[in-house]
């Protein structure tokens, strides 16, 4: 009986077969087995970035970069590097990024794999040099914190000046009154 | 290029070369074949040698090391011949896009190649980390035709 | 408590006698001796009080203290502790003794020194490991000044294959079908019969270590370690964090710990389950790979729902995880492995029935306990040749001390031992996940708030489902300082010409498979004879066989 039993037992097989019967999944012909979980591409809302570049100090695999010109300063997201991690999503200050579950980025043409979001840069008011915020960053920064009139929108070498002239105005003032 | 396309549109044969790669990618293209995805519906079929490929599945941010192997395998696969660069090593270098020992992905490749005279009919990009066996059952439809293509670039001006 | 005062006391008086100092800070105990009494010092942790050999580390802390240091791991898994056996050297000239005599397993990681470090062993025979056969002499990029994405401009060369008439050579690799991955052995044989192996590897060393130390920050490294191996990237991961944070001394959440743990053995039973899978093809019993991929399907379903992804999960920062486990995620993970359990069982057990399974699998690939012993293996391969060594019992971290669980342990060291010792452990490993699940407290799962102070050292062993990982870390600003892996194929390897000698060449695909090979962990950095010279690879040091 055992040894029926021995040489029955490799076909079992068989029922496990019969009982799962067909597991494929049809993709693409139909819905892939995703779990709600997943994470997929990142989507950056442009009417949200203010440009900070939190993401970009973030991202492990550098896929996010902040490309820097004259008076531009441009988020480039290459989905072909990307990991899918999601560190972006959350460490942005303004919820700008929204993850997706979207696998399907196959292209032949490389192009495709990249998101530019360009932003200009703030000019100084004192000496028209190009500072390295973004329009959008100073206004962020002025909404959350308060910042006297004085020292927004200047580059910091104008900024430092007004803050040294300030201290010496305070300085020499008393000094002044008592000699 | 679209003539050559109809020819691989019977069934694509693929290699899979790895290139330094952290074998996720290698098991999801090995999962592909099993029961739940099933790539060889698309007549889709793992080959033992690239002399019998029309597709290099090429996986890994391309190491100095495995660079002169590489040539080798690409030279051997007959021509049309295509590249499909899976997941984010393959499509763009991945994590370690500039160190030291790996070339930096695909593009890199294709600038060594053309150097070394050898020619690629395509390549196409899977992005993802590792790609889901979803998404090379994609990349084999959209080189076949069943599926659009949806990926898109973006370019967005802050006023 | 007063054992344990002994046995610390053991340590404090073994490195008075070697001249050198001792500290104790937690589970680690710090030994630094000078170079001349290494040797001894290591022979004497190795074979009189039993340590187990992990890895030695070379880092260049010049910048620091102006001299080039190596630490070897050991550890002490009766009783829980990690010892450290650090020496100095003198950077003009940098020379150490080499602890190979005493030490087999430290081959490969004393050569990977010199590669990287330029760190010369004396009283062995040196060859490239790691790098490429055309890298410029005397750069080695693990040196604090070389910048980590400098890449010289070297011609690629293919290797190519001996030409000795003696013995016949089949060359198997880089790329071969029944490989996955780009490694390239060198099989001599007489007849049927196997006589030597050569293994060129390290065709996937990507240079992660010098990457960790320079680019990233400490946060991102966690995804970075994922990154080593795809297969078993969070015991990578965890290992990396639970390092930084043992050194930082942070008090991470339990939860985490738990969730952590959780995710390891989800990790592990897809592991487990694709070695499996594999194994049945190796040994032409396609059909059990067909099943057993599609049962590990539902794994693959279940890591997804709880960590995002597929694989490489990504949800190990330091201080915590990302994603917490709800009580739907959690009664989902249930039902997935209640349905796991009933169909693995009666699928394995009519697939081990199959005559080829066990009849190719037993008696081939042996590997006897003295040797394995001899050359520090790890995980399943040490535990199906005797040596009863789990790091998640022996050196407890994350939640697994919450959890009961039985370490499977086979004598025999063949193959089947090893596929036996797999089998065992995937019902193990749902036990524990269904007991943390049940035990798991509440309470956040992240620290939001901690310091990492600089120049501390971090050591954590996490049993990964091929063995013991090893992470070290030095702790630097920003980023660690010094980030040292050691993955459990790195010391498995060497142990394959003690198995693959004087067996049929068509168990070789076999045996090569059982230690469940992963090479992308093994070659983060970097084996190359010089000249190129042809010299057997002195795989088992000296060892003899």
């Amino acid at each position: 009986m055992s040894f029926v039993k021995k040489i029955i037992k490799p076909v079992e097989v068989l029922v496990v077969a019969s009982k799962t019967g067909r597991v494929t999944i049809k993709y693409p012909f139909e819905e892939p087995w995703i779990s709600p979980e997943f994470r997929g591409k990142i989507e950056i809302d442009p009417t949200k970035c203010i440009g900070c570049g939190a993401c970009v100090n973030a991202c492990p695999p550098n896929a996010l970069e902040m490309i820097e010109s004259e008076d531009k300063k441009t988020l480039r997201y290459f989905v072909g590097r990307c990991i899918f991690c999601w560190r972006c999503i959350d460490v942005c200050p303004v919820g700008a990024i929204k993850g997706t579950r979207n696998f399907e980025l196959a292209t032949n043409d490389p192009l495709d794999l990249y998101d530019y979001i360009v932003h200009n840069r703030v000019k100084c008011r004192e000496c028209g040099k190009v500072t390295g915020e973004t329009t959008r960053m100073l206004k962020y920064v002025l909404e959350k914190a308060f910042v006297t009139e004085n020292y927004n929108n200047k580059c910091p070498d104008c900024r430092k000046k007004i803050f040294i002239n300030a201290i010496s105005m305070r300085r020499t003032g008393p000094v002044g009154e008592k000699t | 290029m679209e003539k050559k396309l109809e020819r691989i549109k019977r069934s694509i044969w693929v290699f899979h070369l790895n290139t330094g790669s952290c074998n996720a990618c290698d098991i999801e293209i090995l999962d592909a074949l099993t029961p739940y995805h099933d790539a060889e519906r698309f007549g889709v079929k793992l080959v033992g040698s690239p002399r019998h490929a029309d597709v290099l599945l090429l996986t890994g941010p391309i190491t100095l090391e495995s660079l002169p192997k590489v040539i080798n395998a690409i030279e051997a696969t007959p021509r049309p011949r295509f590249i499909i660069a899976l997941g984010s090593c393959g499509s763009g270098g991945g994590i370690w896009h500039d160190t030291y020992s790996t070339i930096g992905g695909v593009n890199s490749l294709v600038k060594i190649l053309k150097e070394r005279g050898v020619e690629v009919d395509g390549v196409y990009y899977v992005p993802g980390c590792p790609i889901r066996p979803e998404a090379l059952l994609y990349a084999v439809a959209l080189i076949r035709g069943l599926v659009e293509k949806k990926a898109k670039s973006m370019v967005a001006t802050v006023e | 408590m007063e054992g344990e005062k002994l046995i610390l006391d053991k340590y404090i008086e073994l490195s008075r006698d070697m001249g050198g100092k001792a500290s104790i800070e937690g589970d680690t105990v710090h030994i630094i001796v000078p170079s001349e009494k290494l040797v001894e010092a290591a022979s004497k942790l190795f074979n009189e009080y039993q340590c187990d050999f992990r890895v030695c580390v070379g880092t260049d802390e010049r910048p620091l203290n102006g001299y080039f240091t190596i630490t070897h791991i050991f550890t002490d898994n009766r009783n829980g502790l990690y010892v450290l056996l650090k020496t100095y050297i003198e950077p003009q000239d940098p020379k150490v003794p080499s602890i190979t005599n005493a030490v087999p397993g430290a081959d490969w990681c004393e050569m990977e020194a010199r590669d990287l470090l330029g760190i010369e062993f004396t009283g062995r025979t040196p060859y490239r490991l790691v790098l490429p056969p055309e890298w410029p002499k005397g750069l080695h990029p693990l040196r604090k000044d070389v910048p980590y994405n400098y890449r010289p401009q070297i011609r690629g060369v293919s290797e190519k294959v001996s030409t000795t008439t003696e013995t016949g050579v089949i060359p198997i690799g880089p790329y071969h079908p029944a490989l996955h991955e780009p490694e390239y052995f060198e099989l001599y044989v007489e007849g049927e019969k196997v006589v030597d192996v050569k293994y060129r590897g390290f065709h996937v060393h990507r240079g992660i270590e010098k990457l960790g130390e320079t680019r990233m920050t400490y946060q991102q490294v966690n995804f970075l370690a994922e990154r080593i191996c795809g297969i078993c990237g969070f015991e990578h991961s965890s290992c990396y964090a639970l390092a930084v944070e043992k050194a930082a001394k942070l008090d991470v959440p339990e939860r985490a710990q738990f969730i952590r743990s959780i995710v390891l053995e989800v990790e592990r039973i897809h592991s487990h389950l694709l070695w499996l899978g594999v194994a049945f093809h190796v040994l032409g019993y396609d059909t059990g790979f067909m099943h057993v991929w599609r049962i590990r399907e539902r794994v693959m379903y279940l890591a997804e729902l709880l960590t995002g992804s597929r694989k490489t999960y990504g949800i190990n920062l330091i201080g915590g995880v990302r994603r917490d486990i709800n009580e739907e995620k959690k009664q989902k993970t249930l039902e997935v492995l209640r349905e796991l359990e009933k169909e693995y069982k009666g699928l394995i057990e009519v697939a081990l029935s199959v005559p080829q399974v066990r009849k190719r699998a037993s008696g081939t690939g042996v590997l006897p306990r003295e040797d394995a012993l001899k050359l520090s293996v790890e995980g399943p391969t040490a535990r199906a040749s005797g040596i009863d060594k789990d790091a998640r019992r022996d050196l407890p971290y994350a939640a697994y001390k919450y959890a009961s669980f039985r370490v499977p342990v086979y004598t025999e060291g063949d193959n089947l031992a090893r596929l036996l010792v797999r089998v065992d452990e995937l019902v193990e490993s749902m036990a524990i996940i269904e007991q943390l699940l049940d035990k798991i407290p509440k309470g956040p799962i992240l620290l939001e708030k901690y310091e990492i102070p600089e120049g501390r050292v971090g050591v954590q062993v996490v049993e990964a489902p091929r063995g013991g990982d090893v992470h070290f870390v030095i702790t630097g600003h920003g980023k660690p300082y010094r980030w040292r892996v050691r993955a459990p194929t790195y010391s498995n390897i060497p142990a394959l010409r003690v198995m693959l000698r004087d067996q049929p060449l068509a168990d070789a695909p076999l045996t090569i498979a059982s230690i469940d090979p992963c090479f992308s962990c093994t070659d983060r950095v970097l084996i190359v004879r010089e000249n190129g010279r042809r010299e057997w690879l002195r795989l088992t040091g000296g060892l003899k066989i």
